[in-house]
C-alpha cells in the first residue's frame, strides 16, 4: 500500500468535479503521487548536498522542481527551516502544518524596518600549529572528543597520541606535553637572568641568546605570559618594566621566531608601558626615568604595527583608538599624554597625525596650559614640557609629509602667530612659531585649509 | 555443506516448501473427496490405453499432474506462481549462499544485490505491486548499509510506469551488472540453480541470464583475493569486498574498456608532468640565476637554478609526458616566467613533509579562515594560488571575494573619490553558485625597494581571472581587475555542479546535472569537447596536474570515478567502489595517484598506472567530505568536510603499517596469515566488537576539529601549509 492516503485523491478529484473515482485508479494515481514526490525530494537532496548544507531548505524543492521542469511552487520562500506545528485530527492521526503567524496589515505597516543582517566577514586563526591543536577560544575544547577522533585499532600509535595530549586525558593541556625538560630549563635560567638587576652579563647573554637561538618557537607562548605577568604586578618598578620590554624586542627581533599569533597579546603589555597612569616608583618619576621607558615601549610598538599591521586589519586601529582616547582624558597623568602623543605619532604617521592629532589640539591645549602656567605644584612643568616636545615631534612628521612649494600667500609674523594659534592652541601654535620654521608653520596650516 | 541435499531432478515428489501440491495419482492414496475425480481421470486412461493413443495418454497424465483434486491447477513450480515467485526464489539462493561453503561465500553474497533489485523491477514490471513492496520490505534490511541511497530512489517505485521514467531503474535495465565469480563458484552456482529449478532456481537463472554479466575470475587472483577477503571481511562487514570491476558500467577493474572481447591490458597513460615551453625555461632559468646573484642562498639551501634543475629531472623515464603540441596554450608571458620562478622559490623553501618516519606523521599546521554571519547560505569557498583573495559562492546567486591581507580591491571603472573596500560583490548568476575556480597565480613578491621587502605580494600576482557556475546552467568568467563579468558559457543544461581551471589555465572544465563534463576553453563560448558517459549527475572533477587527464566523479546509481584524455575526449580508466556519493576528488602533484571521497565518509586511493584502489581511508562521519588536497610531495592527504573535521592521511601503500601492527601485537597469529588457513580467525576475535561509532583507519595521521564548522574548502599552499575554509554555524 503506498503511504500517500489515497483518500487525498478522491478529495482533490471532487474538488476538480470528478465525483466518483474507480478505486482502482485511486490507488494508481496514489502510488504515482508518492512516487513523483519522493523524486522531487531525491533531487531536493541533491541541491542540498551541493549547496554544502544538512537542512533541506523550501529553495531546494524549488530548484529540484525546475529541475524537473515543474512550475516552482512559489510563495514559501523562507532562508530558515520552517517550523512545523502538530495538531491531532483523531486518535494516532497527527496532523502536520506549517505554523505561520496572522500578521496584522496595518501593525505591519507601521513597524520600524527590521534590522539589517550583519554582513558576512570572515576571521583567521591557527586550526594547528606543527600537528598540535592550540588551546585558543577559537577551537573547541574537548580533551575527551580528541580521543575518540583518534585512531584505534592495531596500527594506531601511541607516539602520535602522546604528542597530541591523548595518552592520558584531561590531565594537562596539550601544548604542555611537548615542552621538552631542555627547554624547560632554558626558561628557567633565562626569566630570571633577564629580571637580574645585579648582574649585567646575565642579561646581555640572556637576550643575545632570545635574538638569535633558533630553537626556542615553543617557548614563545610562556614569554609572552611571563612579560605579561611582570608587567601587571611590577607597575612600580621601571627597572622590571624595561626589562620585560627589551625580552619583547628581542623575540621581535629574533628572525627564526614566527611573532604573528602572539602579537594579540603582546600589544596590551606593550600599551601599559606607553600608556600606564603610573609608572616606577614616587621617587622615579621626579627623574622622568618613566619617559624613556614610554619612549622605548613607542617605538616598539611602532615596530611592531610596521610588521604586523598588513596581517591583522585591526591592529593599527585598535592601538590608535586607545592611545587617542587617552589623550582626550584630562584627568590622566602628564606621562600618559605623553605616551598617547608618541604612540599616535608611530602608529599612525603624518596622516593619522592629521587626521587625529591636530583636530584635537585645541581642546588638549587648555589642558596643556593649565599644567604649564599653574605653579601650584611646581612638579608638572618639566613634564608637560616633555608633552610639548612629543607634540612638536608629531608635527615634524607632519612637515615632512607635506607638499613643498606652497609657501606663498601666507601670513606673516603675528598674523601667523593668530593663525597657528587658532588652528593648534596658544601653547603649541607659540612653540610651532618660536621654532621660526616656515614649512612647518605650513604643514600645520596647510591641513587647516583643506578641511 | 549446510544445505540440505538436493532432490533428483527427475524426482516427481514436491518439495517441502511448497505446500498442497498434487502429486501423481499413482503414488497419491486419494482421499474420499477426489474419488469422482480420480475415477473419470482413470475411466479416460483406460479408454486411450485401449484405443492404443499412446501420445494423447502420456499428454493427459502429463498435465493432469498439475490439476489438483478439485480440478483447479496447480502451480507446480514456484516460476508459475505469479508475483510471489521471486520471495521463496530469492530466499532459497540467499538461504544457500549465507549457509554455504565460506570460500565462495565472499564471491556469491556479492550476487545478491543486483538479484534483488532485478526481481523487484522484474516485479513491479509485471504490475504485481502488493508483492513487489512485501518483496523489497523483507530484504531491504541486508543492503541498507551498502546501498543506503539506492534503496531509498528503489523504494518509491511502485509502477511499470515508474520502472520506465526512473533513471536508476532504467540504468539498472539497460544495462547488465557485472560481478566477478571464480569459475567453481559459478560451477556449483549454475549446479545448484538447476538443481532446485522448480523451487525458483529457475527463476534466478532467468535473472542471471538476462541482467547479470558474470566475469570470471582466473584462479591466481582469485586465491590473492581470498586471503584478501577473509583478512578483511571482518573488519570490513559481512557484505563480502566489492570487487573493483563490479556494478553497471561492466569494465575491467580500472580501464574504461567495457568491450568483453577486448584484452585486459591497460591503456598506457601519460602521467609524466607537461615539459616546458623551451622559451619559457631559457627565461625562467635566467631570472633564476639573477635571483640567486641578487639574494644568495643560505647555508644548506639549494641555489634556484639548482631547485630548478631538480624538479625537471626528476621525472622518471619510464613515465611519458603528454605531448606539448596537443595541448596548444597561448605563447607565454612576463607574468608567467615570474609565477614560473616564484614557484621554484617555493618549492625550495617549503616545510618538507617526507610521509612517515619512525612511525610519528608529520605535524602540519593549518590555518582556518571562518566566515560567519553567513546563515547557511555559502555554497562553497575557494582561495586564490597567491593566497590574497578568497571568495565565496552564495545561495543568493551572488558571489563575494575578500582580499585576505585587507588590500582595498579596486577597479579602474569606479567613480572618482569612491573608496573601494577589501570585498567585492559578483552579480550576475540567477541561481544558487556551486563551484568557484580562480585562475592560476603565485605570490610574486614585489619588487625589493632600497633593500626592504614589504613582505605584501605585488598586485600583479593576483589572479586575473575567476569562473563561477551555479544552478542557472551556466559558466561565467570574471575579471579580477574590474570586477566584472566578461563571458557567460552557456551549453550546459542542467545546473553546473563544479567548475574548475586547468593547473596551466587557458582551459577549464565543467561539470552538471545533465551527466556530462565539458571542456572549455576561456576564448570560445563553446565546449571543445563532452565527456559522456556517466550514469548519473557528475558531480565533481579535478584536473591531472599535466592538464592531459581530467576526474569526474558521479552520485547515485553509478558512483563512479572516471578518468578521461583531454585530447582524446574518452575514458581511459573507471574506478568503482564507491558506496556514497562522490563529492571529491584531487590528485596527487605527482600525478599517480587519484584520491576521491564520497558522502559516506570514506576516503580512496587509486593508482592510475595499475588502475588498482591502494587504500580506503575511514574516519569521518557521514554527510560529504567536501574537499581535499595533496602535500606538494604527494606524501600526505588533507581532508575536510561537514563532520567539522580536517583530517591528515598517510597515503603511503599499506604494507608496512600492517606488519608493524603484527610486530605491535606481540606476534601472536599472523594477521595476513600467509601460511594458516583460518588466520583470519586471530584477527577476529581482536578487532571485533570493540569498535563503536565510525571507524578509523590507522592511516589518520591527525584529526582537528573546528568549532561548529563544516570546513568546504581545504588547500595546501606551495611551502606546505594546509588553509582551510568553512562557515560558523549558530544552530548546527
Amino acid at each position: 500500500m503506498s503511504v500517500w492516503n489515497p483518500e487525498n485523491v478522491t478529495d482533490v478529484a471532487e474538488s476538480i468535479g470528478i465525483a466518483s473515482l474507480n478505486r482502482e485508479v485511486v490507488e494508481h494515481l496514489s502510488r504515482d503521487v508518492e512516487y513523483r514526490i519522493s523524486e522531487v525530494l531525491t533531487e531536493a537532496l541533491k541541491f542540498m548536498r551541493h549547496a554544502k548544507r544538512t537542512t533541506l531548505t523550501t529553495q531546494d524543492v524549488s530548484q529540484a522542481l525546475r529541475l524537473l521542469d515543474v512550475e516552482p511552487l512559489y510563495g514559501y520562500d523562507s532562508t530558515r527551516p520552517l517550523r512545523f506545528g502538530e495538531a491531532s485530527i483523531g486518535p494516532g492521526q497527527p496532523l502536520f502544518y506549517v505554523e505561520d503567524e496572522e500578521v496584522d496589515f496595518e501593525k505591519l505597516i507601521n513597524a520600524p524596518l527590521p534590522k539589517v543582517p550583519r554582513e558576512i566577514s570572515f576571521t583567521a586563526h591557527w586550526l594547528a600549529v606543527e600537528g598540535v591543536q592550540p588551546s585558543i577560544p577559537q577551537n573547541p575544547i574537548s580533551t575527551q572528543s580528541n580521543a575518540e577522533l583518534a585512531t584505534r585499532g592495531p596500527g594506531a600509535n601511541s607516539t602520535l597520541a602522546a604528542l597530541s595530549g591523548n595518552d592520558n586525558q584531561g590531565v594537562k593541556p596539550p601544548v604542555k606535553h611537548v615542552l621538552s625538560k631542555e627547554l624547560q630549563l632554558y626558561f628557567d635560567r633565562v626569566a630570571p637572568a633577564i629580571m637580574d638587576e645585579t648582574n649585567e652579563d646575565y642579561r646581555t647573554a640572556a637576550f643575545a641568546s632570545l635574538k638569535t637561538d633558533t630553537g626556542i618557537h615553543q617557548l614563545v607562548p610562556y614569554f609572552v605570559q611571563f612579560v605579561a605577568n611582570k608587567v601587571t604586578h611590577n607597575l612600580k618598578s621601571t627597572f622590571i618594566l624595561l626589562q620585560s620590554m627589551q625580552l619583547v624586542a628581542a623575540l621581535l627581533e629574533n628572525p627564526s621566531l614566527y611573532m604573528a599569533p602572539y602579537v594579540p597579546s603582546i600589544v596590551p603589555s606593550v600599551l601599559t608601558c606607553l600608556i600606564g597612569k603610573n609608572l616606577g616608583s614616587p621617587s622615579d618619576m621626579a627623574d622622568d626615568v618613566h619617559f624613556a621607558l614610554r619612549d622605548f615601549s613607542a617605538s616598539l610598538l611602532s615596530s611592531i604595527a610596521r610588521r604586523y599591521g598588513p596581517t591583522s586589519s585591526t591592529l593599527k586601529p585598535r592601538i590608535a583608538r586607545s592611545c587617542l582616547s587617552n589623550l582626550l582624558d584630562s584627568n590622566k597623568p602628564v606621562g600618559t599624554h605623553y605616551g598617547a602623543v608618541l604612540g599616535l605619532t608611530f602608529i599612525a604617521g603624518a596622516a593619522g597625525v592629521r587626521s587625529l592629532l591636530v583636530p584635537n589640539l585645541k581642546a588638549y591645549d587648555a589642558h596643556l596650559q593649565r599644567i604649564l602656567f599653574d605653579n601650584s605644584t611646581g612638579l608638572r612643568r618639566p613634564e608637560a614640557e616633555f608633552v610639548v616636545r612629543a607634540l612638536m615631534r608629531a608635527l615634524e612628521v607632519l612637515e615632512q609629509d607635506a607638499v613643498a612649494g606652497m609657501q606663498n600667500g601666507h601670513p606673516e609674523g603675528q598674523a601667523l602667530r593668530e593663525r597657528l594659534v587658532e588652528a593648534i592652541g596658544e601653547v603649541m601654535g607659540a612653540a610651532v612659531f618660536e621654532s621660526g620654521r616656515q614649512g612647518l608653520a605650513n604643514a600645520v596650516l596647510e591641513k587647516d585649509l583643506a578641511v | 555443506m549446510a544445505q540440505p541435499p538436493p532432490p533428483s531432478r527427475t524426482a516427481s515428489v514436491g518439495p517441502p516448501n511448497v505446500g498442497g501440491m498434487g502429486a501423481p495419482p499413482a503414488s497419491t492414496p486419494g482421499g474420499p473427496g477426489q474419488n469422482s475425480q480420480q475415477n473419470l481421470n482413470q475411466i479416460v486412461l483406460e479408454y486411450l490405453n485401449k484405443k492404443g493413443y499412446n501420445r494423447t495418454e502420456a499428454m493427459l497424465r502429463k498435465e493432469s499432474l498439475n490439476v489438483d483434486p478439485n480440478g483447479i491447477p496447480v502451480i507446480g513450480k514456484v516460476a508459475d506462481s505469479g508475483g510471489k515467485k521471486w520471495s521463496p526464489s530469492f530466499r532459497l539462493v540467499k538461504n544457500w549462499i549465507e549457509h554455504g561453503l565460506d570460500i565462495y561465500k565472499a564471491e556469491l553474497v556479492r550476487l545478491e544485490w543486483p538479484v534483488f533489485v532485478y526481481a523487484f523491477l522484474e516485479c513491479v514490471c509485471e504490475c504485481f505491486y502488493d508483492e513487489a513492496q512485501a518483496f523489497f520490505n523483507e530484504y531491504k534490511g541486508d543492503f541498507e548499509e551498502e546501498r543506503g541511497q539506492e534503496l531509498q530512489q528503489l523504494a518509491r517505485i511502485s509502477l511499470p510506469e515508474h520502472v520506465q521514467e526512473n533513471k536508476l531503474a532504467k540504468t539498472y535495465r539497460e544495462h547488465q551488472y557485472a560481478v566477478a565469480l571464480s569459475s567453481m563458484a559459478n560451477a556449483t552456482l549454475v549446479e545448484f540453480l538447476e538443481a532446485r529449478e522448480r523451487d525458483g532456481g529457475s527463476v534466478i537463472s532467468t535473472i542471471l541470464q538476462n541482467h547479470i554479466k558474470i566475469v570470471p575470475m582466473n584462479r591466481a587472483t582469485t586465491a590473492r583475493g581470498l586471503q584478501k577477503l577473509m583478512e578483511e571481511k571482518e573488519v570490513e562487514n559481512k557484505r563480502g569486498v566489492m570487487w573493483q570491476g563490479e556494478g553497471i558500467p561492466g569494465h575491467y577493474p580500472g580501464s574504461a574498456n567495457t568491450d568483453p572481447n577486448a584484452s585486459s591490458a591497460l591503456s598506457k597513460l601519460a602521467l609524466a608532468a607537461m615539459p616546458m615551453d623551451p622559451d619559457l625555461m631559457e627565461d625562467v632559468r635566467a631570472d633564476l640565476g639573477q635571483e640567486d646573484s641578487l639574494h644568495p642562498p643560505a647555508p644548506g639551501q639549494n641555489s634556484l637554478v639548482d631547485q630548478f634543475e631538480q624538479n625537471i629531472k626528476q621525472e622518471p623515464q619510464d613515465d611519458a609526458a603528454p605531448n606539448r603540441d596537443a595541448i596548444p596554450f597561448p605563447p607565454s608571458t612576463a607574468r608567467d616566467v615570474a609565477m614560473e620562478v616564484q614557484k621554484v622559490r617555493e618549492n625550495r623553501d617549503r616545510f618538507r613533509i617526507e610521509g612517515r618516519t619512525g612511525g610519528v606523521g608529520p605535524g602540519l599546521s593549518v590555518t582556518m579562515f571562518t566566515f560567519h554571519n553567513t546563515f547557511d547560505s555559502v555554497n562553497c569557498i575557494e582561495f586564490s594560488g597567491d593566497h590574497t583573495l578568497a571568495a565565496i559562492g552564495t545561495a543568493e546567486s551572488y558571489i563575494r571575494v575578500w582580499s585576505l591581507d585587507n588590500r582595498a580591491l579596486a577597479s579602474p571603472h569606479d567613480p572618482p573619490g569612491f573608496q573601494a573596500s577589501s570585498s567585492r560583490r559578483l552579480i550576475g548568476h540567477s541561481g544558487p553558485v556551486y563551484g568557484l575556480s580562480f585562475s592560476p597565480s603565485a605570490a610574486v613578491p614585489e619588487p625589493a625597494t632600497n633593500g626592504y621587502t614589504t613582505g605584501a605580494s605585488s598586485p600583479d600576482s593576483q589572479p586575473r581571472y575567476m569562473l563561477s557556475c551555479s544552478a542557472d546552467s551556466t559558466i561565467r568568467l570574471w575579471s579580477l581587475d574590474t570586477w566584472t563579468n566578461l563571458v557567460v558559457y552557456r551549453s550546459h543544461n542542467s545546473p553546473v555542479w563544479d567548475v574548475r581551471f586547468s593547473p596551466q589555465g587557458h582551459y577549464f572544465v565543467s561539470c552538471s546535472a545533465d551527466r556530462t563534463a565539458r571542456l572549455w576553453s576561456t576564448p570560445q563560448i563553446a565546449p571543445l569537447r563532452l565527456f559522456v558517459g556517466h550514469d548519473s549527475d557528475v558531480e565533481t572533477i579535478a584536473w591531472h596536474p599535466n592538464g592531459a587527464y581530467i576526474f569526474t566523479g558521479s552520485g547515485v546509481g553509478d558512483k563512479t570515478l572516471r578518468v578521461w584524455s583531454v585530447t582524446r575526449g574518452e575514458q581511459v580508466r573507471i574506478f568503482t567502489g564507491h558506496t556514497g556519493n562522490i563529492t571529491a576528488v584531487a590528485c596527487a602533484p605527482n600525478g599517480h595517484v587519484v584520491a576521491s571521497a564520497d558522502d559516506k565518509g570514506e576516503i580512496m586511493l587509486w593508482d592510475l598506472r595499475t588502475g588498482q584502489r591502494t587504500k580506503t581511508l575511514k574516519g569521518h562521519g557521514r554527510g560529504g567530505i567536501w574537499s581535499l588536497d595533496w602535500s606538494v610531495e604527494s606524501s600526505v592527504l588533507v581532508s575536510g568536510g561537514a563532520d567539522k573535521t580536517v583530517r591528515v592521511w598517510d597515503v603511503q601503500p599499506n604494507k608496512e603499517t600492517q606488519a608493524k601492527a603484527n610486530g605491535e601485537s606481540g606476534g601472536g597469529a599472523k594477521i595476513d596469515g600467509s601460511s594458516v588457513g583460518g588466520g583470519g580467525g586471530g584477527a577476529v576475535s581482536k578487532t571485533g566488537g570493540k569498535t563503536k561509532g565510525p571507524v578509523v583507519s590507522p592511516d589518520q595521521i591527525s584529526c582537528f576539529q573546528t568549532k561548529k564548522s563544516p570546513v568546504y574548502k581545504v588547500r595546501f599552499t606551495q611551502m606546505n601549509l594546509v588553509m582551510a575554509g568553512g562557515a560558523y554555524l549558530e544552530l548546527a
